[in-house]
C-alpha cells in the first residue's frame, strides 16, 4: 500500500509550447558528461532544429524562443503565456516549463493500477508522469510534434509544411547525410526523424543537466549553505509545515545522484484564475489539466479535473512566471499563496456573490472538491496562522535560490 | 475475529513470562513450546524456496479465477494444496516480517511504513514480542530467520525482482531507504528514458531490510540481491541457498493490474493473477529443475494477505451512502494479535465521509498455499490450518534451526498451537519412504 503523498507545488512553472522538465539518463553529476560529450549525429541535427526559427509559420519562433537556454530552458520573460501563430498574435495556453533535468527521468503517464480497490482508495496514489503539464505525451518525440503544429505556437499546417521548410534549411544536406539521401522525399519519414532528432538533442546535450547550482555543490560538500538557506531548507522539508519535499524530492539518491525536486505526480492546487490569459475572459472556459480540454483521453474522469504535473524546482528562482497558468510572477508571491491559500483566501480569490472569497475559481464549482485540502500546508482553516510567516517565506526563497544553475544565475528574476 | 484482539491483549499483558530454554532472552520464543521434530519425509528437505505473492483470496486463486490456470491446475496437480493457509495481518509488510521473524505488527508495520523509521522498542513480552508504539526497523537484538540460518551454518538469500532498476531510487543490493527517511520505493515507477523497464520493486515486500542485524551487516549486499541472480545460484546444490525468499515486482506478484485487461500494470503487463501465472511459468521450472530442488527442495507459493470485500451502508445522520472496505481479519491457529495493536486492529478508519476501512480482526484471512517438493504426494490436499507463523515454524523444524522465533513458538498455556507443515501426513510422504531418485 502507499500512503498518500499529495502534492503541493511550491512554485510551478508553466507549460505550453513544449515539453516539461529536463535531464539526461546519467543522473549523477559525477557521471554526467555535461557539455563535453560529443552529440550523436541525430542529436547534433536536433540542436539545429531546436534553434531554427525558420521552422515556424511566422519564421520567428523556434523551440528556443520559449525554452531559452540562457534561462535554464525556461521562459525568457514574465509573460504568463507566450504568443505564437502565423502572425505571432495568438496566445499559448499555458506557461512554459523549464526543460532542464527531468526529461530522461519523466516516467510514462500512468494512474494508480493497484488491483485492490480498497488500497487504491486508501492510499490515493496520484496519476503521474508524461510530458506536458497534463502528462499527455509519453515520449519526447511524441511531444515535439505538438508545438511544431499547434496553431498558436509554431503553426505549421502539417508535417509537410515542416518538411518543406526543412528542405530549404542550410542543414538539409546534413539531414540527408544522417538519415538517408532520399529522406526529405518522404514527408512522414522525414517528420518522424525531425522529432527523433529533437528528442536526442534534449536527452544528450549536457546543457540540459549541468548540476552547477550551489545546492549541488552543497550536496558534494564543496560549499556551505548560509544560515538563512539552512532555515529555508528545514522549512521546505518539515512535513508538518511546508511539506514541500514530499513532492519536490530533495534527498540524494541511493546511487549518489542529486535530486530533481519533483515526483512527477499530478496535483490540484487550486491556483487562482489568471485574467492575463485572454481565454479566461470567457467564464465558461476552464483549463482543467488532466481532464482537458487540451488533453482528451481522460475527459470522462472528472476526479482528474484541475490536476497538473508537479514541476521540478531546479532553477525556479530564475523564473518570472509560476504555476501552470502563470498566475504569479515572483517566487515570494507564489510561496505566500501556497501557505496562505486557505488561511487568507481573500488575498487570492475574487469575492463571490455572498461576499466571501470564491476559492478555486479556475475550476467549475462542481469540480472544486478535487483540490487538495488534506496535505500540509493546504489543510489549514480560514483565519488560522499560515505555516510560514513572511520572514520564513524569505528563508525558503533563499533556499530555492540555491537551486539556480551557475549559467542561469544572471537570468534570475527579481524575487519581490 | 471481531473483538478477540482486545481480550487477548489483556490476557497477554498479565500473563507470566516463561522463557523457553535455549532461546534468545531478547524475546524470541514462547512460553511452553515444543521441540521441533519432523515426522515425515519432509525431514529430508535442505533447500526451502518461498515465492510470496500479493493480496488474493483463496477462493479466487485456487477456485474461481480463470487467469491462473498454470497455478490452479498444473501446479496444484503436481504439489500439495494447503486449503486453510492464512495471512497473519493486513496490510502487507506485517505479513512479510511475521514470516521471517515471528514478530507481530507495530502500528507502523501494519501500515506499510511510509517512513523507514527505527522501531522504538520499550520492552519485550514473555512470548518474545517486541513492544513498540511505533517504528519499522527492528533493533539488532531482535532475531530473525537469518540469525538462525547463520547459526546453523546454512546459507540464505532474498531475490527481489526489479530492485535497483532505478539506482537513484534504491540500490540493486539490499535496497532500502535511509533509516529515518521517507520510503520512495512504494509504487511501481513507470518506464522512462533513464529507466526503460520501470521499477516495480517496493521496500515493503523485502522483509530483510527491516532488521538492523541484516542491513548493518555487509552480508546484506551479498544476500539480498536481484532476481536475476537466481539462475546462476541454481546451477548447483552447493550454490543454492538453504533458504530463499523470492519477491516478484509489483506487477508479477499480482499487486497491480486487474489481469483481465481492464487495468494494466505501469509496464504494460496485465498484472493480477495473469501476471502471477506468467511469473510462475517462467520461474517455477527453473527452481524445480535445479539440482538442489531435485535433491532435497521445497517450494512454497503463497500470498501475504487476502483482498477486502466491499459493502455499502447508509450514514444514519446524513443519509449518505458509505462504501465500506471490509477486511475480515480472520486468523487461524489461535494466533495472537501481539502487544502493539490496541486501537489499530480491530478498527475502523473513515476516509472523508465517503468510505471506511473496517478491520474486523487482526488476521490476514485465508489465502492458501501451494507446496512443491520431491517429498510431497503430488495432487495432495491438506485442510489443516496454517499461517505465516506456522510456515516459519515449519522451516525452522525442517532445517533444524535453533528454536522458534516469536509467534512461531507454541504457547500451550494460552491455547496457541501451531502445526508444523512438515508433519502433515496428508501431503508429505512417510519418512521411511523417500522419493525414488
Amino acid at each position: 500500500m502507499r500512503r498518500t503523498a499529495r502534492k503541493h507545488v511550491v512554485a510551478a512553472a508553466l507549460c505550453g509550447l513544449a515539453v516539461a522538465g529536463g535531464a539526461h539518463p546519467d543522473r549523477s553529476p559525477a557521471a554526467s558528461p555535461v557539455l563535453t560529450q560529443p552529440l550523436s549525429p541525430a542529436a547534433a541535427l536536433g540542436r539545429k532544429l531546436f534553434f531554427d526559427a525558420s521552422l515556424s509559420a511566422s519564421g520567428k519562433l523556434s523551440c528556443a524562443s520559449c525554452h531559452s537556454p540562457t534561462h535554464a530552458y525556461g521562459p525568457p520573460d514574465g509573460r504568463a503565456v507566450r504568443m505564437g501563430g502565423v502572425a505571432l498574435d495568438r496566445e499559448g495556453m499555458r506557461a512554459v516549463p523549464s526543460l532542464r533535468y527531468t526529461l530522461a527521468r519523466t516516467p510514462h503517464w500512468s494512474e494508480d493500477v493497484t488491483a485492490s480497490l480498497a488500497e487504491r482508495i486508501r492510499d490515493a496514489e496520484a496519476p503521474a508522469g508524461g510530458f506536458g503539464w497534463d502528462g499527455r505525451f509519453d515520449t519526447l518525440h511524441e511531444q515535439a510534434a505538438f508545438p511544431l503544429l499547434a496553431p498558436n505556437e509554431m503553426a505549421n499546417a502539417g508535417p509537410a509544411a515542416v518538411v518543406a521548410k526543412l528542405r530549404a534549411a542550410p542543414y538539409a544536406p546534413e539531414f540527408r547525410q544522417v538519415f538517408g539521401a532520399r529522406i526529405l522525399d518522404d514527408t512522414d519519414a522525414a517528420f518522424a526523424q525531425v522529432l527523433q532528432a529533437i528528442e536526442r538533442f534534449e536527452l544528450e546535450d549536457g546543457s540540459f543537466h549541468p548540476y552547477s547550482s550551489r545546492y549541488d555543490l552543497y550536496l558534494d560538500g564543496k560549499v556551505q549553505l548560509t544560515a538563512q538557506e539552512k532555515r529555508g531548507l528545514a522549512l521546505f522539508d518539515d512535513p508538518e509545515r511546508g511539506n514541500c519535499a514530499s513532492c519536490h524530492l530533495d534527498q540524494i539518491g541511493a546511487d549518489g545522484s542529486h535530486p530533481l525536486f519533483t515526483d512527477y505526480e499530478m496535483e490540484a492546487l487550486g491556483v487562482p484564475r489568471n485574467p492575463e490569459i485572454h481565454a479566461n475572459a470567457d467564464p465558461h472556459y476552464f483549463d482543467m489539466g488532466l481532464c482537458g480540454p487540451l488533453r482528451t483521453d481522460q475527459a470522462a474522469k472528472t476526479e482528474y479535473c484541475g490536476l497538473f504535473k508537479t514541476p521540478t524546482l531546479r532553477n525556479v528562482a530564475t523564473r518570472k512566471v509560476f504555476f501552470h497558468n502563470g498566475r504569479f510572477h515572483t517566487l515570494r508571491e507564489a510561496l505566500r499563496f501556497y501557505v496562505r491559500r486557505d488561511t487568507g483566501p481573500g488575498l487570492w480569490y475574487p469575492a463571490g456573490k455572498a461576499g466571501a472569497a470564491e476559492k478555486f475559481d479556475d475550476l467549475p464549482p462542481a469540480l472544486r472538491a478535487n483540490v487538495d485540502r488534506g496535505d500540509a500546508p493546504l489543510d489549514r482553516q480560514q483565519g488560522g496562522a499560515p505555516v510560514w510567516n513572511d520572514a520564513e517565506v524569505d528563508d525558503v526563497v533563499a533556499f530555492l535560490r540555491t537551486l539556480t544553475d551557475a549559467d542561469a544565475a544572471d537570468a534570475g528574476s527579481p524575487l519581490r | 475475529m471481531p473483538g478477540i484482539g482486545v481480550r487477548k491483549l489483556t490476557i497477554l499483558a498479565f500473563a507470566a513470562a516463561v522463557s523457553f530454554a535455549g532461546l534468545n532472552a531478547q524475546g524470541q520464543g514462547g512460553g511452553q513450546d515444543d521441540a521441533g521434530h519432523v515426522a515425515t519425509a519432509a525431514a529430508g528437505i535442505r533447500h526451502v524456496f518461498v515465492i510470496l505473492l500479493e493480496n488474493k483470496n483463496y477462493e479466487d486463486t485456487f477456485g474461481n479465477s480463470t487467469q491462473d490456470p498454470y497455478l490452479q491446475k498444473q501446479l496444484v496437480s503436481q504439489g500439495a494444496l494447503l486449503t486453510r493457509y492464512f495471512g497473519t495481518g493486513h496490510v502487507s509488510l506485517d505479513n512479510y516480517i511475521a514470516l521471517i521473524s515471528g514478530q507481530s505488527p507495530t502500528p507502523d508495520t501494519a501500515d506499510d511504513c511510509p517512513n523507514f523509521t527505527n522501531v522504538e522498542q520499550t520492552g519485550t513480552t514473555g512470548d518474545g514480542q517486541v513492544i513498540a508504539a511505533k517504528g519499522c526497523v527492528y533493533g539488532s537484538g531482535v532475531r530473525n530467520i537469518v540469525d538462525q540460518l547463520k547459526a546453523r551454518g546454512l546459507s540464505w538469500k532474498g531475490y527481489m525482482e526489479d530492485m535497483g532498476n532505478d539506482p537513484a531510487r534504491e540500490s540493486a543490493t539490499c535496497g532500502h531507504p535511509a533509516v529515518g527517511g521517507r520510503d520512495n520505493a512504494r509504487s511501481f515507477q513507470g518506464p522512462s528514458e533513464a529507466v526503460p523497464q520501470g521499477d516495480g520493486y517496493v521496500t515493503r515486500h523485502n522483509p530483510f531490510v527491516y532488521f538492523h542485524s541484516i542491513i548493518d551487516s555487509p552480508d546484506c549486499n551479498a544476500h539480498v540481491v536481484r532476481l536475476e541472480a537466481l539462475p546462476a545460484d541454481l546451477t548447483s546444490a552447493a550454490t543454492t541457498p538453504g533458504f530463499a525468499l523470492i519477491a516478484p515486482n509489483l506487477c508479477n506478484d499480482g499487486h497491480d493490474g486487474s489481469g483481465d485487461g481492464r487495468s494494466r500494470c505501469k509496464n504494460g503487463e496485465p498484472g493480477g493473477l495473469a501476471s502471477i501465472d506468467a511469473f510462475l511459468q517462467a520461474w517455477v521450472p527453473k527452481i524445480t529443475s535445479s539440482p538442489a530442488f531435485q535433491k532435497d527442495g521445497l517450494l512454497v507459493i503463497t500470498f501475504d494477505e487476502s483482498n477486502s470485500t466491499m459493502e455499502k451502508t447508509t450514514d444514519p445522520q446524513t443519509g449518505a451512502t458509505i462504501t465500506n472496505f471490509v477486511f475480515p481479519g480472520k486468523a487461524c491457529c489461535g494466533q495472537q494479535p501481539g502487544p502493539n495493536l490496541a486501537g489499530v486492529r480491530p478498527g475502523t478508519t473513515a476516509l472523508g465521509g465517503k468510505s471506511s476501512f473496517v478491520y474486523e480482526g487482526f488476521g490476514g484471512d485465508r489465502v492458501g498455499a501451494l507446496l512443491l517438493s520431491p517429498f510431497i504426494k503430488p495432487g495432495s490436499t491438506s485442510d489443516t490450518a496454517y499461517n505465516h507463523y506456522s510456515l516459519l515454524r515449519s522451516i525452522e523444524d525442517i532445517l533444524g534451526l535453533d528454536g522458534h522465533l516469536g509467534y512461531a513458538a507454541n504457547d500451550r498455556s494460552r491455547g496457541y498451537v501451531l502445526d508444523t507443515i512438515g508433519n502433515d501426513r496428508a501431503i508429505f510422504r512417510e519418512a521411511d519412504k523417500p522419493r525414488a531418485k
